[in-house]
């Protein structure tokens, strides 16, 4: 158990280097420099350019990155807030507990309803409760979530005025609403669908069988028996949630003017402030790969057929 | 079966009686007729893999339907923009911000003169784009006859009507109450000359059916155009994923050992790096020297590339580098099962090579796995590459995406609203269909997955 931890350990630390890497050639092939205005003359590109040490050959700036990141340095940002440490942008202002607290309520949300809409669907299979769920779950993971983020806005927001079309830093109940449902409800819909195939699968075991020839009563045979084993598959799924969460992000923040980080991320690689977006490809990719982490760790305590030793899916 | 059963017990059976003592002869038995025996006969013909799976399609209602949808929008797309007199690239002057069926102060114009007097416009350029004539000798042809008159001075914001054999110009002001009102009367001859230009001649206006946007470019237009493109986008990317995807798998799945370790080690390394932070990179870099690699170059790649645009070139790029590793994993699983297999051994022993191993007998026999995980590659290609245009890389205008013109709405959206729910619903069905028309595939190509 230790030694497999340990080893993804050291894993995700080569993949978060490698993930640096790749951000820190990426952002160098890129022609010209962050500095590059209409005014700017070549003098103060070059002392810019000195005084951010991006000057030095580029093995040597990778070094600089990958020191100073290990001390828990981020650098400062060369454009858009130029000379801010980096640290002070993402979390003082207040950017990634925005962004985190709107994550973390959409991932409760999409688990809090996707888990029990799916045992209803798998509970009334065939039925018209079912048929109903399938068609709003179907259509939900055809929505791209910028075109579900702009219809909420124009129905709740516009039409019917009943919520706020800019959440802003999110000062009140009513802001949440919207920016939350756009960015779960992909999730929910898959979670509600993964739900209700595990649960029909648990329902044709043996041990099922067994349960109800005992004379447990129906709702008591999904809420123990069933619903236990169909939730691994859906733990597994929570990796990629984050993932998804993320990406969602992006768009609804655009979307509903919310200063978070993913809109901050976005504006940074249009701005190339190669900082920040250093700073946050890795941000993001730690909370990635710690979720696909502590996932695949809880998937053992959960099902003890699982065996970690191999690395292998 | 039950029907044989049944014969069989007439007889009654006593197992303590000898089959003698039943005291049958021959005679109690009755020759077969042809009929009987053309029953025996097994009458369902050989069925190939495909029509197999076809047959099991068909049976799927909510895959047809999908399919059916899915032929509507790729009709949308590629025949719609013959229909329409519009294109995606064309600001139409004064046609701006139009709400679904508006008509703009000069169609209006147009159509009122239509209702009012047997006649028609002319325009130098497009339907509904009425910028200046210069001055110049034109012709047209309307009911058979030609027209031919010279234009002395320019002539911004107007129209040139015939009514009965008289021409004039009208101009915008000069229209009340739906009546032309002091029309100037134009001369002309029936001979043009030499250097007369063609006017384009119209006889009715076509609506704006879902209106146009803040540069006055037709909202329907473009939404077909977009439709194209996102087509065109996922196709081409679900492809390059296929190739790179099946080989890699393959290569990692026949070869096994140390080259199959460390090729999976790259997938699971990948696999962890979170795409999209990534893809957003590879968008920006990649869009200024692809730009510049177009202006240079002169090659035919280059242009057909330049013409899709840098945008949707990376796109493909980043496919081909970032999203092959879910089917590289999948091929690379069938092969480790397929390549155990009598056929695979008996061309090894034939002396066959691995590069012909795998193009005659392992791809082949995935062939069902691949057209699933390509046809699911082409929603989620859509997808990303509307992500990226929302998000304002991705295709760059006057080129639309559905993406891009959901962006393009998003600025307007409290009073424009529809302009981002056209394309945005065109986007969802599109995508829903796809979806549909996969998990039908998969269920008729791979019936052993069916839940």
């Amino acid at each position: 158990m230790l030694i497999y931890v340990a080893k993804r350990l050291v894993a995700a630390v080569a993949t978060i280097v490698l993930i640096m890497a790749i951000t820190f050639f990426l952002m160098n092939t890129v022609p010209g420099s962050p500095f590059l205005t209409e005014r700017s003359t070549p003098q103060q590109i070059q002392l810019a350019n000195e005084k951010y040490g991006l000057d030095k050959p580029p093995i040597i700036q990778f070094k600089n990155y990958l020191v100073n990141y290990a001390r828990g340095d981020l650098g400062v940002s060369l454009k858009m807030q130029e000379g801010t440490p980096v640290k002070t942008i993402l979390f003082h202002q207040g950017k990634f507990q925005l962004s985190a607290r709107l994550g973390v309520i959409a991932l409760i949300v999409a688990l809090l309803f996707g888990i029990p809409l799916g045992c209803i669907s798998a509970y009334t299979r065939g039925r018209w409760l079912d048929s109903i769920l399938r068609v709003v779950t179907t259509i939900g993971i055809a929505i791209p979530s910028f075109v579900l983020a702009s219809v909420l806005l124009v129905f709740f927001g516009v039409k019917l005025g009943w919520l706020p079309t800019i959440s802003g830093t999110l000062p009140n109940w009513q802001s949440y609403v919207m920016p939350i449902i756009a960015l779960s409800f992909y999730d929910m819909c898959y979670i509600t669908k993964l739900t209700r195939t595990t649960m029909l699968d648990a329902i044709g075991q043996d041990y099922i069988r067994t349960a109800k020839a005992k004379g447990v009563a129906t709702k008591w045979i999904v809420l123990k028996h069933a619903l236990r084993n169909s939730l691994i598959p859906v733990i597994t799924v929570l990796g990629p949630m984050i993932a998804f969460i993320i990406t969602g992000a992006f768009v609804v923040e655009t979307v509903f003017s919310i200063p978070g980080i993913g809109k901050y991320f976005v504006q940074s690689v249009l701005n190339r402030d190669y900082t920040i977006i250093m700073a946050t490809t890795v941000i993001l990719s730690i909370l990635i790969i710690v979720m696909n982490l502590l996932v695949d760790i809880a998937y053992k305590f959960v099902d003890p057929r699982i065996t970690l030793s191999s690395t292998d899916e | 079966m039950k029907k044989g059963l049944g014969k069989f017990s007439l007889f009654q059976v006593d197992p303590d009686k000898v089959w003698a003592d039943y005291d049958i002869t021959a005679l109690d038995f009755e020759a077969a007729t042809v009929e009987e025996k053309e029953d025996l006969i097994e009458v369902r013909k050989s069925v190939s893999y495909w029509r197999d799976a076809a047959r099991r399609f068909k049976k799927n209602t909510v895959s047809m339907i999908a399919l059916f949808v899915f032929i509507l929008i790729l009709l949308f797309a590629f025949l719609g923009p013959a229909l329409i007199p519009y294109d995606y690239e064309n600001q139409y002057r004064s046609s701006q911000k139009l709400g679904p069926g508006e008509y703009s102060s000069q169609e209006e114009l147009i159509k009122s003169i239509e209702d009012e007097v047997d006649c028609m416009y002319a325009t130098a350029l497009q339907p509904g784009s009425m910028t200046a004539l210069d001055p110049h000798d034109y012709y047209f042809k309307f009911k058979g006859d030609t027209y031919a008159f010279t234009l002395d001075q320019k002539l911004a914001e107007s129209v040139i009507v015939l009514q009965g054999k008289d021409l004039s110009i009208v101009k915008n002001s000069q229209i009340n109450n739906g009546k032309i009102t002091g029309s100037t009367p134009l001369s002309y001859t029936s001979e043009p000359s030499d250097t007369a230009k063609e006017l384009v001649v119209v006889k009715s206006v076509f609506p704006h059916i879902v209106g146009t946007d803040s540069q006055g470019r037709d909202l329907l237009a473009r939404t077909m155009y977009g439709t194209r493109v996102s087509l065109i986008v996922g196709i081409i990317a679900a492809f390059i994923v296929l190739v790179i995807g099946s080989l890699y798998g393959s290569i990692s799945g026949l070869c096994g050992g140390a080259v199959d370790f460390v090729m999976m080690r790259i997938v699971d390394l990948m696999y962890s790096v979170p795409d999209v932070l990534i893809v957003l990179l590879l968008q920006v870099v990649l869009k200024d020297p692809l730009q510049a690699w177009f202006d240079s170059s002169d090659s035919l790649i280059s242009n057909a590339l330049s013409t899709l645009g840098a945008g949707i070139v990376s796109i493909f790029i980043t496919f081909g580098l970032l999203y092959w590793i879910g089917m590289s994993r999948i091929i690379r699983g069938q092969v480790l099962m397929l390549k155990k297999q009598e056929f695979v051994t008996a061309a090894t022993a034939l002396g066959a090579s691995n590069a012909r191993i795998i193009k005659r007998h392992l791809l082949p026999n995935c062939v069902g796995q691949l057209t699933i995980l390509t046809c699911l590659q082409i929603p989620s290609a859509i997808l990303l590459e509307s992500f990226l245009s929302f998000l304002g890389l991705g295709v760059s205008a006057p080129m639309a995406s559905l993406g891009s013109l959901c962006s393009d709405a998003l600025g307007s959206l409290t009073v424009f609203p529809y302009r981002l729910l056209f394309p945005g619903t065109v986007l969802t069905i599109l995508i829903l269909t796809l979806n549909l028309i996969g998990d039908g595939l998969r269920d008729a190509l791979d019936p052993r997955l069916k839940k």
